[in-house]
């Protein structure tokens, strides 16, 4: 073997094609088939929930180094806490959809201030979907660049 | 994308097979080569079958929301609770599973 060195080059380079085809592919996007604030905050959850199993299924992989596993492992740390101050204002918004519910029964003063109260819990959950979005995406980047993909 | 990493790695199996024929010199050399590339197939194969188990749990999520839009849905406290169950649950086993991890490094 007159170049052992370009052997292994090439060697490496014939094996990870597959490998990286593999993980740049374009997955599902489950967020951009839905109509409204409460539908886009469930997917998002739903998609967050569908990565963190796979993120799981890949980190118990023995053949996966250890540094791919806690840049994963940082980027949960950081998007699950996004995620549950998301539910909190989705809760908040269901109760405040709730109460339009029983208001649109009411008086006009009382019925003006639940739909206040709904415009407001809904820009929250909006700005809520906004940063746990932020969040999720860079684990899914983390994702597609290293292990594993909702765009 | 699994079944042609998995003939791959057939093909280096039986490449493997035949170090022994090759001279004293080159067979070191070679069974380095082959032992990266085993490496990197291997892996390759790991993230291929998590990608394609997100695929479709990301594509059943996208019918669901499909679904709820097409109805005009409101999701429902119950369905928060379900889903957030769900992400407890993901994120509890995925930080067990880092700290198996860790704890089998060396």
């Amino acid at each position: 073997m007159k170049h052992p060195f370009r052997a292994l080059a090439l060697a490496c380079a014939l094996t990870l094609t597959p490998a990286c085809a593999a993980l740049h592919f374009t997955p599902p996007n489950p967020i951009a088939a839905a109509q409204t604030n409460d539908q886009r905050a469930y997917a998002l959850i739903q998609s967050y929930g569908a990565l963190i199993e796979t993120a799981a299924t890949v980190v118990r992989d023995p053949s996966v180094p250890i540094e791919v596993k806690r840049a994963i492992g940082r980027a949960e740390a950081a998007a699950t806490p996004s995620v549950q101050t998301l539910q909190i204002a989705f809760s908040a918004y269901l109760r405040a959809h709730a109460a339009y519910v029983t208001a649109s029964r009411a008086d006009d003063s009382t019925l003006t201030r639940a739909l206040n109260a709904l415009n407001a819990a809904s820009q929250s959950l909006g700005q809520s979907i906004n940063r746990a979005q932020a969040t999720v995406a860079e684990l899914q980047s983390l994702m597609n660049t290293h292990g594993g993909a909702s765009r | 994308m699994s079944n042609f990493l998995l003939q791959l790695q057939l093909l280096l199996s039986a490449l493997s097979a035949l170090l022994p024929l090759l001279p004293d010199a080159l067979r070191t050399r070679a069974g380095e080569i082959l032992n990266i590339a085993g490496k990197a197939l291997s892996l390759g194969g790991v993230l291929s079958t998590g990608a394609e188990e997100l695929a479709q749990k990301l594509a059943a999520i996208r019918a669901e929301i499909e679904a709820m839009a097409a109805a005009r849905h409101t999701v429902t406290a119950d369905e928060l609770d379900a889903a957030m169950t769900r992400v407890a649950a993901a994120s509890s086993a995925f930080r067990e599973a880092l700290q198996t991890a860790e704890a089998a490094t060396p």
